[in-house]
């Protein structure tokens, strides 16, 4: 009779744990920036796995310990023991074998997915998958893409150069077609995009979180990685590698523009001649009254202390006429 | 109480005193434990002498083709050896022939110093310092940091040297004798790895 | 708290004790009884806290409004820094270390630590080491402002060109630690392999000790590696060597290498002592054995060998080859084995227990159900394609500080008010303990839930000025970070005057099963009268068999019959 109740029990609690875990997978999605590369949505997939399975097995431990904690308490008069249980080798083994198994399930569909993003480590060539083949739907509980179809598409699709230029504490984007610079990124939608990450200075860390990935800049080596835009609008770059005093104000926008509207700016960034940029870093750096000192604004209630000089503004043929406005994302 | 359980309380009561009066034990576990250690030092070293060997685009400073095995392949065998000689040392210590320890304790320490000296000169001598690229960094560094080792363990030696004339100093053992001539072997086998991963694999 | 009739007669004893109020200078002596260095590394610790929660309490309040307003830019990058390197270097592994040094002989019935004079110095070490640390906010140019990670470029960048700065009183204060922790691992290690009582098995050792030992044995694989990278990095910084510099052809990428080879076990270093508390403090509250004990204390050891090799983890990002990625990522996910036997042994050991909801079962419970969900996010931050979009975001803060603050220092709370009685023999306000946890529990929450959704954002850590997207979320934490340091007030009040004038509070006051709580409380000099001889397992709840053979405080070893006495009122 106790026995069934108990079956009965943790039937009902394993659906309801269930339930709960694909509401948290399909919300999962809500979390995130907008999905502006094709590689984002790969990893959405990937992360709403992990949050299913992951609401899943916290559930279903902390189910079990909270009913104890409310059913299995102690009279207040008390005083005796409870029984003396040491151990079960079968649960024991059970739950040492689920999470493995768990585990390397997880381990290999992160790497399938990593697969397909193709990012690989620098230096490694890439290859790329395009935007239309990855419509996996939300329904999908897990990314079901095309392979082959996307390698073919990745073979015929012209890959499109930029060199990524990051020093303390500012980004600077070259063309090497146009020999157009700027420091703004801007991206032509649904092509595949190399981009080779330089540093003149320290670390940096190339990240825009609409597209889901940042990586490292280093200092004296050249990194390559690829991805595809595939959603129009102005999206948000940030350095994701502290690199010192104004690190927090180095980051810029990033335009994806149908192609037309992108050659069309590429034609008339080419037409300008190159001039200063707007510089946040140096702006605060000026604002100190102590030459050297590393106060920002004239409001800050605490003033700092010596800070390395942002390095010169870059010299660009397009700059953003004002400091850069964050988009709403 | 069972009488079974008495026999073995009086038992583990016997191991129980042994322990207590184990210090020099404890004192001996615990330094190779320590040595263990201090040898991880040395191993991030090695691996990063490898790593930066294997990756810098330019290894040598301009000017410099490799370093001269000559020398120091002396020097290894003076260091080396000396490794057999305190061991002899502390046989005869463990005879209890006090003379004769000293004799070749000395002559351990003779032989680390002239290590340390055969060192000096090949310093001197050297085409590239410390701020020559990484290479110069990683040679300094690791023959420095082992030429501390090996004057840490000639200052050992010679507090051994002046305690062995105090009277009655070995009645209750001689752990500090052991831990040197431990520490002796240790900064020897550093030696060795440190001679084949510089001057032998170039 | 109410005492039980098998309180033993209090013995009157010729030795001084500590916590004896004719006696309390000897905390501020040179001394070698490690009941005494534990309190000292303890009490010295807190205090630390304070000063790592007090930079972060400025922290919050930079971060409550978009702007920079509140500090300068380079007075957040200091905070951030010392707010890291205070909490990690100077708080949570002293601190962890004193309950250690407090317990360990204690629970294994020796009389002291191996070499009680080489503990009582790695102790000094750390006050001077974090003096020292604190002293660099007076140097020009303040103090370092280069993560607690220190990574080079950014920490060889010296703007004031002086030799005495900032960053090389940080290196030079890490590595006092590292000297004083390496001290401590070789006692400790020593200590529990070959001092624990006749009868005293392995699997008769309590869990405490075996976590300890897993611990302790990184500490002695572990940090001679970060020292060796903080040699290297001391050199560059101050007479030109070039290992990380890239401009004089060095790596920086090594030094990453360097220091997670550590830092990365280091985590764990922190964690396992505070899995041991939690094996200790369930099976007293929840009256039942530990449950699987002998996997329990086996998995300590597991994890000290697989956390060797995970450190890759923290360097997804950096310029690492593919291989490396998914290598380091499976061997990560390979941590949650040793750690579900662990969750999962507590679990069953609750589950048809008789529980008490006392004040250091309450914060057990709750460090438990804070480490499962930090786990989980860590399992989500060890998959490659996952870590590259939330690498160096709060998403980060949010899952480390859910172990540090949620699981780490709630264990250490558990501990404290556990075994309070013990080291003061006085009981502390349980309704004092029980707004304490109140506040802790809803803080950490508040502060440290929110950082998930703003890192899956996109918001950077180690930033004083963000985006306004991100201000709602950021006001939250804000509220919860005060809230949180409020919650220490209680904690306090509660320690000193509890300390000064509670309760009596016998021996045993929760009638637990174990070696410590054989001898009085405080204990003795000698702690022991006589050697305790060990003849059963550590967790006899409810077995009826006795603990020791001997009877070194008449009373106090036939656990069982006492235990199922009625009450006599
Ligand atoms: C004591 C502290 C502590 C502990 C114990 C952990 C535990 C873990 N940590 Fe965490 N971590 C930190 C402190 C800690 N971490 C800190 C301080 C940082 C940031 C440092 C910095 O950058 O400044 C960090 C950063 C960090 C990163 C790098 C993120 C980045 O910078 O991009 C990663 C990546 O893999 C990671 C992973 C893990 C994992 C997998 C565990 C595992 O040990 C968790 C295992 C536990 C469980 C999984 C729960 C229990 C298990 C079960 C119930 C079984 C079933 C579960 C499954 C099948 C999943 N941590
Ligand atoms: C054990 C470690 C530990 C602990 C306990 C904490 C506790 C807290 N941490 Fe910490 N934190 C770290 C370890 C820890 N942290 C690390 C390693 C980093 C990374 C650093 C880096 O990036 O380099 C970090 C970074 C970090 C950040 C990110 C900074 C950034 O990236 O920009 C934030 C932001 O909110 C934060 C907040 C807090 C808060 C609010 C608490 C609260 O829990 C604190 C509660 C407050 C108190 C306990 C103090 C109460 C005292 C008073 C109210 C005043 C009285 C004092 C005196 C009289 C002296 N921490
Ligand atoms: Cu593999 Cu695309
Ligand atoms: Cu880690």
């Amino acid at each position: 009779m106790i026995k069934l109740r108990a079956i009965l029990t943790m039937t009902i609690y394993a659906i309801l744990v269930t339930f709960a875990s694909i509401w948290m997978a399909k919300q999962s999605y809500s979390w995130f920036p907008p999905e502006a590369s094709a590689e984002s949505k790969l990893l959405d997939d990937l992360f709403s796995l992990f949050t299913g399975l992951g609401t899943f097995i916290y559930l279903g431990v902390i189910g079990p310990f909270l009913y104890s904690l409310i059913f299995h308490r102690a009279a207040k008069y008390d005083r005796s023991d409870a029984p003396p249980i040491e151990g079960n080798t079968w649960l024991e083994v059970t739950w040492t074998a689920v999470p493995l198994v768990l585990v390397l399930t997880l381990s290999f569909v992160s790497y399938r997915t990593y697969e397909k993003m193709s990012i690989r480590g620098p230096m490694e060539l890439v290859h790329l998958h395009t935007p239309q083949m990855m419509e996996s739907a939300y329904a999908e509980p897990f990314d079901s893409t095309p392979q082959r179809e996307i390698q073919n598409a990745v073979e015929t699709a012209p890959v499109e150069q930029i060199d990524v230029i990051a020093r303390q504490w500012a980004w600077v984007f070259h063309y090497p077609e146009q020999d157009v610079t700027s420091t703004e990124l801007h991206l032509p939608v649904d092509r595949r995009i190399r981009f080779t990450l330089r540093s003149q200075d320290v670390l940096h860390g190339f990240y825009i979180p609409a597209f889901r990935l940042s990586q490292y800049v280093v200092p004296h080596k050249d990194i390559n990685i690829e991805m595809t835009p595939i959603k129009t609008g102005t999206f948000r770059l940030r350095d994701s590698m502290y690199s010192g005093t104004y690190f927090a104000a180095n980051q810029t926008d990033v335009v994806v523009q149908s192609p037309g509207d992108y050659q069309q700016w590429l034609a008339s960034a080419a037409a300008q001649t190159p001039s200063p940029a707007f510089n946040q870093a140096i702006y605060e750096y000026n604002q100190s009254s102590e030459p050297g000192a590393g106060s920002t604004k004239d409001k800050v209630a605490v003033r700092g202390w010596a800070t390395i000089p942002p390095a010169a503004p870059p010299v660009v043929n397009y700059a953003p006429k004002h400091e850069p406005k964050s988009p709403p994302v | 109480m069972t009488a079974e359980r008495a026999i073995s309380q009086a038992i583990e009561a016997d191991i129980r005193e042994h322990q207590e009066h184990d210090e020099a034990g404890n004192s001996k576990f615990g330094f190779i434990v320590f040595l263990l250690s201090e040898s991880v030092i040395f191993l991030s070293f090695f691996v990063g002498y490898a790593i930066f060997k294997t990756t810098t685009p330019t290894w040598y400073p301009p000017g410099v083709a490799g370093l001269e095995t000559r020398e120091p392949l002396i020097n290894t065998i003076v260091l080396v050896s000396s490794s057999f000689v305190i061991y002899v040392a502390e046989r005869y210590l463990h005879d209890k022939k006090l003379w004769g320890f000293r004799i070749f304790l000395l002559a351990t320490m003779l032989m680390g110093a002239y290590f340390l000296f055969g060192q000096a000169v090949e310093w001197r001598g050297l085409p590239f310092n410390y701020q020559s690229g990484a290479f110069g960094s990683t040679f300094f560094l690791l023959t420095g940091f082992h030429g501390l080792h090996v004057l840490t363990g000639i200052v050992l030696q010679t507090l051994m040297l002046g305690r062995s004339f105090i009277p009655g100093n070995y009645d209750n053992g001689f752990f500090g004798v052991e831990a040197t001539s431990l520490f002796w072997h240790f900064v020897d086998v550093i030696w060795i790895v440190l001679y084949i991963l510089i001057y032998v694999w170039q | 708290m109410a005492n039980i009739s098998i309180e033993a007669p209090e013995v009157v004893r010729g030795q001084p004790y500590p916590g004896a109020p004719d006696n309390w200078k000897r905390f501020f002596t040179f001394s070698t009884d490690h009941k005494v260095i534990g309190i000292q590394y303890i009490v010295t610790s807190f205090f630390f806290f304070l000063i790592g929660g007090l930079f972060a309490m400025i922290m919050r309040g930079e971060l409550i409004t978009p702007e920079a307003d509140l500090v300068d830019r380079t007075v957040y990058n200091a905070l951030f820094t010392m707010h890291g390197s205070v909490m990690l270097f100077f708080w949570t592994f002293p601190v962890l270390v004193g309950l250690g040094n407090y317990l360990v002989p204690l629970m294994i019935g020796a009389r002291d630590m191996a070499f009680p004079r080489l503990n009582a110095v790695s102790f000094w070490m750390i006050p001077v080491a974090g003096i020292l640390m604190m002293s660099s906010f007076l140097v020009p140019g303040g103090p370092s402002q280069s993560g607690w990670w220190a990574y080079p470029p950014v920490s060889l960048q010296n703007p004031t060109g002086n030799l005495i700065n900032g960053q090389v009183l940080w290196i030079l204060s890490v590595a006092i630690s590292g000297v004083s922790s390496i001290m401590g691992a070789v006692n400790f290690v020593t200590t529990i392999f070959r001092m624990r009582a006749p009868g005293m098995t392995w699997f008769r050792t309590p869990a405490f000790v075996w976590a300890v030992l897993g611990a302790q044995l990184i500490q002695l694989y572990g940090l001679p590696a970060l020292t060796g990278g903080a040699i290297m990095l001391l050199l560059d910084l101050t007479i030109g060597t070039s290992f990380f510099a890239p401009e004089r052809g060095g790596n920086p990428v090594l030094y990453q290498h360097f220091f997670w080879f550590y830092s990365h076990p280091a985590v764990y270093v922190m964690v396992l002592p505070v899995f041991g508390i939690f094996s200790e403090v369930l099976p007293v509250h929840a009256r039942k054995p530990l449950f699987g004990y002998r996997v329990i204390a086996a998995s300590s050891l597991v994890i000290t060998v697989i956390s060797s090799a995970v450190w890759v983890h923290h360097m997804f990002a950096s310029a690492t080859p593919g291989w490396m990625r998914m290598f380091f990522m499976v061997t990560t996910m390979l941590v949650a084995i040793p750690s579900g036997i662990k969750v999962f042994g507590w679990v069953a050991t609750v589950w048809g227990g008789k529980i008490r909801f006392t004040t250091p079962m309450l914060f057990a419970l709750g460090g438990i159900s804070n480490w499962l969900f930090a786990g989980i996010t860590g399992i989500f931050l060890g998959s490659v394609p996952i870590d590259l979009h939330v690498h160096n975001t709060y998403f980060v803060v949010g899952h480390f500080h859910y172990v540090l603050y949620g699981a780490i220092v709630m264990g250490i709370y558990a501990g404290i008010y556990h075994w309070f009685p013990k080291m003061t023999g006085r009981m502390y306000y349980e309704g004092l303990g029980k707004l304490h946890f109140a506040l802790t529990y809803i803080g950490t929450a508040l502060i440290f839930l929110p950082m998930h959704p703003l890192g899956l954002m996109g918001m950077p850590r180690r930033v004083a000025s963000y985006d306004p997207e991100f201000a709602y979320w950021n006001v939250v934490a804000s509220i919860g970070g005060f809230l949180l340091g409020l919650s220490t007030l209680p904690f306090i009040l509660n320690m000193v005057s509890a300390w000064i004038r509670g309760e009596k509070a016998g021996n045993n006051p929760w009638r637990a099963y174990g070696l410590e709580w054989l001898t009085s409380s405080p204990p003795s000099v000698e702690n022991y009268e006589a050697t305790p001889v060990v003849v059963s397992g550590p967790y006899g709840y409810g077995k009826n068999e006795p603990l020791v053979a001997n009877t070194p405080n008449p009373g106090l070893t036939e656990f069982p019959e006492s235990f199922t006495q009625k009450p006599t009122s």
